[in-house]
């Protein structure tokens, strides 16, 4: 089961490029609302020099997640990201053009063309420095620690970033910006993911909050635990996690207690496979859920919402408008979901 | 002359010789390409200075560490296989990995290996020193003397123990701790330093000489302990030193590099088949070859998959296995201790 947690990760997604389009989409939206730029890769280079802070070329110090204290000698110009999420923020504050290497769980076209490193956990230390980064954002938690601390000994600068709830993700953005050089693009993506947030909470006010489960994994059962960005961003949008007394991120639940506490809806993040909801109907447990059994069963795709990004203003509106589909921009005052979206 | 009736310097020679190629091919392939003069300009500190980080601060002390926890294992298994008299002893059998992997895994849920680089190799080496102390302990309380079959009793069922433990700690820890806590069982030489390199070397140098001395006792055991006593071996002490002394050796590795199964129990098999079980010329044989495979091993597990690093115990098990097979059908194999 634990090599499940790890495939099970959010942000360590095995994303298609379909996916990664139709983030870059919901980029394009953010880019719109800032007026910073367009999501098209030709155009990337040019934000990137135009959105730099009149202090570019001033040493930069600043401590990591992990408590680690960061300098530069000037903004970083050749960044490996191992972290996907990360990446994605790169992109979002204009700093596509800095980005040397990838991981191969990054898709977005500003980096397809890059050269990977491997994967974000294990990747390859002696190709991150033929890449001569100044700058690599890494995990808390690598392969034994071993990569910060070749590179370190390399004289590579690490940052470690930290992707467990939102205020993580927008120190993240603050970061990001601040490391790059691009302090204000980053507060306006800040800016623009917060109001987009607020949005969200402004529309979910006063509506009745239902009760849900958050379903990461069936087998064992397995939730978003309250300290994650998933539960904040499930509170945000109106619905009241049944399990906000776990202390653990991720935690393993007892199938007798989801049923004992008796959620009115199941979200379920659905996509490349993980959970098939006819599956659920057949399994026992599950399929005596109050829930499943009418059919208030709903799904998110797994591949916008897992991810500790500036993408979380979209999931925090997909969310909102699956938990009250009321809300849907296109079919105002639609009924309930019911099995038809849910029985795919 | 066949292969079999090598006097042994010419078997060491060519080992030897396996062992300088098999270093050589470390150094040279990667997941960076790289050319002869560029390698040779980088040993030598000319050129590239991104080249020469590649070559003397990661590929040279990763092929170092591999080459000695590679002997140090094969040697380990040798002595444990003739001190036991049975074919599947192997360097983890006193319970020396789940012992480091316990000190390992405790240092990375309460976050000191996040904090400070060194704690888990010192944690691991204490947990396999502790566990293999405890066993020893266990044996020597069932009878006066040192009954080798209760010490493998005790060896196993301390490492159910201690296993136990560990997924214990992990049921109640953060999915970030787990990932690491994995890669760490699951072994790999990514950690590789000078330091490192130059820790594991202090540890076996003197474990080398000690179990070279003890060959000719080790002989006398495989005709049985009264016997070897009759001969003039002080059995107990014999015995006491060598499990120590072995277990040492494997303590040291697996901190650096975790737990590589296999290398320790095929190596010496496979030395065994070819040259006969006389442990004046198996001990230096196995650390040879042991240096060489699990070289070889690392090397493949970095370069097989382009940038994607292997865990090095796949590819140990699926290269040696069917090679070791191979070698156990031929007429004149077969197993001795």
């Amino acid at each position: 089961m634990f090599f499940g947690g790890r495939r099970r990760e959010p942000d360590t997604p095995d994303e298609g490029t379909e996916t990664r389009r139709r983030a870059c989409r919901g980029a394009f939206a953010l880019f719109a609302v800032v007026g910073l730029a367009a999501c098209a890769p030709d155009r990337a280079g040019e934000r990137a020099r135009s959105s730099r802070t009149a202090s570019a070329d001033a040493p930069i110090e600043l401590t990591d997640d992990a408590g680690n204290a960061v300098r530069l000698a000037h903004p970083a110009r050749r960044i490996v990201s191992l972290i996907p999420s990360a990446t994605e923020t790169l992109i979002a504050i204009g700093a596509a053009g800095d980005i040397v290497g990838r991981t191969r769980y990054d898709t977005a076209p500003e980096v397809a063309a890059l050269p990977s490193v491997g994967g974000g956990v294990d990747a390859s230390v002696e190709a991150i420095v033929n890449m001569r980064p100044d700058l690599v954002i890494a995990w808390r938690s690598d392969s034994r620690g071993s990569t910060r601390e070749r590179l370190v000994s390399v004289g590579i600068p690490v940052f470690v970033l930290k992707t467990e709830d939102t205020t993580d993700i927008f120190r993240g953005i603050a970061s990001m910006g601040r490391l790059t050089g691009r302090d204000s693009a980053a507060l306006a993506v800040a800016t623009s993911v917060r109001r987009g947030l607020d949005d969200v909470r402004r529309a979910a006010a006063g509506r009745p909050t239902p009760k849900v489960f958050y379903l990461v994994y069936n087998d064992p059962p397995m939730t978003a635990g309250p300290r994650t960005f998933i539960a904040q961003l499930l509170s945000l949008a109106g619905a009241k996690s049944i399990f906000t007394d776990s202390s653990q991120l991720w935690p393993n639940v007892a199938m007798e207690e989801i049923l004992r506490r008796d959620p009115d809806l199941l979200v379920v993040p659905a996509g490349a496979g993980v959970n098939s909801l006819d599956r659920l109907r057949q399994q026992s447990g599950w399929r005596d859920l109050r829930a499943v059994r009418e059919g208030r069963v709903i799904t998110v795709p797994a591949d916008i919402v897992n991810r500790p990004s500036p993408i979380i203003a979209r999931s925090a509106r997909l969310l909102l408008e699956a938990i009250h589909p009321e809300l849907r921009a296109d079919s105002a005052g639609a009924p309930r979901p019911t099995s038809a979206p849910a029985a795919r | 002359m066949t292969v079999r009736a090598w006097p042994v310097s010419l078997r060491l020679a060519v080992l030897g010789v396996v062992t300088a190629v098999a270093l050589v091919a470390a150094v040279r392939l990667g997941a960076v390409a790289m050319t002869w003069s560029a390698l040779a300009d980088a040993i030598a500190g000319r050129g590239d200075p991104t080249t020469i980080t590649i070559i003397r601060e990661l590929r040279l002390p990763r092929a170092v560490q591999a080459a000695l926890v590679g002997a140090a294992l094969a040697m380990s298994g040798a002595t444990f296989q003739a001190l036991l008299r049975n074919p599947l002893a192997e360097p983890y059998i006193l319970g020396v990995s789940s012992g480091a992997a316990a000190g390992a895994v405790l240092t990375v849920v309460t976050g000191w290996a996040a904090r400070f680089v060194w704690s888990l190799p010192v944690a691991a080496f204490a947990g396999a020193v502790l566990s293999m102390l405890v066993v020893f302990r266990i044996a020597f309380n069932v009878g006066r003397t040192l009954d080798t079959r209760v010490l493998l009793l005790a060896g196993v069922v301390m490492s159910a123990f201690l296993a136990a433990l560990i997924w214990l700690v992990l049921a109640f820890a953060d999915t970030e701790s787990v990932r690491s806590a994995i890669f760490w069982m699951m072994g790999s030489h990514a950690t590789a330093s000078w330091r490192s390199v130059a820790i594991l070397a202090v540890c076996l140098a003197p474990s080398v000489v000690v179990l070279f001395a003890l060959a000719r006792p080790l002989n006398l055991f495989a005709i049985g302990e009264p016997t070897a006593a009759y001969l003039g071996i002080s059995v107990e002490r014999t015995k006491l030193v060598a499990f120590g002394t072995a277990s040492l050796l494997a303590a040291a590795s697996v901190s650096v590099s975790g737990t590589i199964g296999f290398v320790g129990l095929v190596v010496p098999h496979t030395v065994r088949l070819i040259w006969g079980g006389d442990n004046r010329s198996l001990l230096p044989c196995a650390a040879l070859l042991g240096a060489a495979f699990l070289v070889a091993a690392d090397t493949l597990a970095r370069t097989i998959a382009g940038a994607n690093e292997l865990p090095i115990g796949i590819v140990t098990a699926l290269v040696g296995v069917p090679f070791f097979v191979w070698l156990l059908r031929r007429p004149t194999g077969g197993l001795t201790t």
